[in-house]
């Protein structure tokens, strides 16, 4: 194996942490308030998928440096929301392609899992590299399907992956217990807390070299991907949702000056309780 | 089979870190986060997966329910397992499976696409009724709790961090049902790797015991900034932790990272300084007895979230607590 194709499946969602307490109590009003409460909040790669497009430009780089050929390319199983996405990553060196589901995925990582194997036989890709696990879902589940569907291994957590002759080295780690390993693909490698977590900045002259290049599309027809057939054989439904109340007391500490607040804060608040511990 | 008792089956992966916290998580939940209607079920057994013959042992005595089958595998073969449990559950053995380890979810994820059942991780909890199993998890970034119906059986489910806390003695005595050994050409997937090595002992953290604890957030402003704040968390006698971004920048190390990401603590006291409270950082100091915010921004959510509040620098406010901790208490 000299020449080496990468692929990684990513998924831009809403940014949570603009959403305000109104929008997720409007969200969880039922399982498809969800999707209308985020629809126009601003979108960005999932944190561990966009970790997974980083490593992925890393390892081609390296592989590059000792001369072993290598290919990648980065789909979406996404609505046009993600095309601007695509186009970053084109003009950072990616092949982009966008699978159009024409139903609801958010919960639904059994037809997420076959549409993104379907799409890496489809694209191409011994390393098929996923992030651990994306929202709104969170269930991490579509990297162990998806490498189920593909009759392959695959490994979690994983935070780097280097060149070893023409295998893989990759870090990662199962419950909290670091490990390593060589690995020969075809392989599944799910991206976890990996310290390199955000993707470079192409420069405008590599935006305007790819400005033209066209998004493969496909539709889960050209997969072979019967989505309503998945989607009824979902292993789990959402039936409902539920706002958490984390609310405390909130007092506020007088003072002054910090030095008079933390003075306040000691004495009504803490000195008591520290003398406890 | 509807409205039949479903029969469970724990899984314990052992073959890799932390089996005790597993087990205690899986005993925790039979006792505490699973309920039928209207029927209980009988006994319980546990799939126990383990390595080493020379831990089999030690092993079995965490075992959380008192019928074991013990299974000798090799470790990091999540693909083994599910194709062994696949074939108990066809045989009738099952329709509940509860995994806990490192390899819990892969292995669920595999059982059920092999078995044709349902799955879910990060369960919550978990009532059986009406032939359906309806478990709550976290959704959105721990923003919402979603309830989802699992209707295939066998149901195969992992389970909420939160359920490692549980605390559970395992029964005294253990009855093994069965032992068997799985081999590496039983399996319809190739072999990924063979050299797997650890090369670090697992996380285990001060930050998880802490009984006192600060947290550093952006707000902390910088490096010098986070550094101040564990300076003065260390002469209070408490231990420093801090958020994703703090460590994404390199402002500290990452086995600092509280959170869904990183770290769960329990302290008495804990004092978090420029954070906005977000819930997957949140969910790491929840567990809190008092928790005070120090925070610019009346309106961060770390405000409603604390009992306390400090509406001023996060670093000024920590250095002039620190003189006044260091002073009076030690
Ligand atoms: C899958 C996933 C997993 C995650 N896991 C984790 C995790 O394990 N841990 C974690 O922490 N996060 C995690 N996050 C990120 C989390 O959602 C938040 O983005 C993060 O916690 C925000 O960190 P912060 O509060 O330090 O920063 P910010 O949200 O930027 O908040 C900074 C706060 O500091 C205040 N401030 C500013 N200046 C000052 C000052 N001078 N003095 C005092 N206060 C000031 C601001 O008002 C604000 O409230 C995760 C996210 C995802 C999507
Ligand atoms: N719609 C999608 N398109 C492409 N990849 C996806 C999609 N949904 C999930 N994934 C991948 O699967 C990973 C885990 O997601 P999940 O199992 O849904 O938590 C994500 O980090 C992505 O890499």
């Amino acid at each position: 194996m000299t020449a080496l194709r990468i692929a990684v499946g990513f998924k831009v969602t809403p940014d949570y942490e603009a959403l305000r307490p109104a929008d997720w109590a409007r969200a969880a009003t039922g399982p498809s308030a969800h999707g209308e409460a985020v629809r126009y909040v601003r979108r960005v790669f999932n944190v561990f998928d966009e970790a997974a497009l980083e490593l992925a430009l890393r390892l081609r780089d390296a592989r590059t440096e000792r001369g072993l050929e290598t290919s990648l390319v980065a789909f979406s199983v996404a609505g046009r929301e993600a095309d601007p996405f695509l186009a970053t990553l084109q003009a950072l060196g990616y092949e982009g392609a966008r699978v159009e589901p024409d139903a609801d995925l958010d919960f639904a990582p059994a037809t997420t899992a076959a549409l993104v194997a379907a799409a890496t036989r489809h694209l191409g890709g011994e390393v098929l590299l996923l992030g651990s696990r994306c929202g709104p879902g969170d269930t991490g589940l579509v990297p162990f399907l998806a490498a189920e569907a593909l009759g392959r291994p695959s490994l979690p957590g994983v935070t780097a992956v280097e060149p070893a002759a023409d295998r893989l080295r990759v870090t990662f780690s199962a419950g909290d217990q670091p490990l390593r390993a060589t690995i020969a693909p075809p392989c599944v490698l799910a991206v976890g807390n990996a310290l390199v977590s955000l993707l470079r900045v192409p420069t405008l002259k590599d935006r305007l070299a790819t400005r033209d290049r066209v998004v493969t599309t496909l539709t889960p027809a050209d997969l072979g991907v019967d989505v309503p057939a998945a989607l009824s054989r979902e292993p789990s439904a959402l039936v409902g949702l539920e706002t958490i109340d984390r609310s405390r007391a909130g007092v506020v500490v007088a003072g002054a000056s910090p030095a008079e607040e933390a003075r306040a804060l000691y004495e009504e608040h803490l000195h008591a309780r520290l003398e406890r511990i | 089979m509807a409205g039949e008792t479903p029969r469970i089956a724990l899984v314990l992966d052992a073959t890799g870190a932390a089996a005790e916290r597993h087990a205690q998580a899986l005993g925790g939940f039979l006792r505490d986060g699973l309920r039928f209607s209207p029927e209980h079920p009988a006994d319980a057994v546990t799939h126990l997966f383990y390595a080493e013959e020379s831990a089999r042992e030690r092993l079995l005595a965490l075992a959380p329910t008192r019928l074991v089958r013990l299974v000798r595998a090799p470790p990091h073969r999540p693909d083994l397992m599910a194709a062994a449990l696949a074939a108990f559950a066809a045989g009738g053995g099952a329709e509940l499976f509860v995994f806990g380890g490192p390899l819990g979810a892969e292995s669920a994820a595999r059982l059920a696409a092999r078995s044709g059942g349902g799955v879910l991780t990060g369960v919550l909890d978990a009532v059986a009724a009406a032939g359906a199993l309806s478990c709550r998890r976290h959704v959105s970034s721990h923003h919402l709790i979603g309830r989802f119906e699992l209707r295939a059986r066998p149901w195969c489910v992992t389970l909420d961090a939160g359920w490692l806390d549980a605390g559970f003695e395992p029964p005294a005595e253990h009855v093994v049902q069965a032992s068997t050994e799985l081999r590496e050409d039983d399996s319809s997937a190739p072999r990924l790797c063979d050299d797997v090595e650890v090369f670090e002992p697992p996380a285990t953290s001060d930050l998880e015991a802490a009984q006192f604890l600060v947290v550093a957030g952006r707000g902390a402003g910088g490096r010098a900034g986070v550094e101040r704040i564990a300076t003065a968390a260390d002469r209070m006698g408490a231990a420093f932790g801090v958020t994703r971004p703090v460590v994404m920048n390199a402002w500290a190390a990452p086995d600092r990272q509280i959170g869904v990401s990183g770290t769960r603590a329990a302290p008495a006291v804990c004092i978090v300084a420029g954070s906005s409270g977000a819930p997957a950082f949140l969910w790491g100091v929840e567990r809190a007895g008092f928790i005070v915010a120090v925070d610019t921004d009346e309106h961060s959510a770390m405000a409603g979230e604390a009992d306390a509040v400090v509406l001023d620098d996060a670093v000024t406010v920590l250095e002039a607590l620190a003189d006044i901790v260091a002073r009076e208490r030690l």
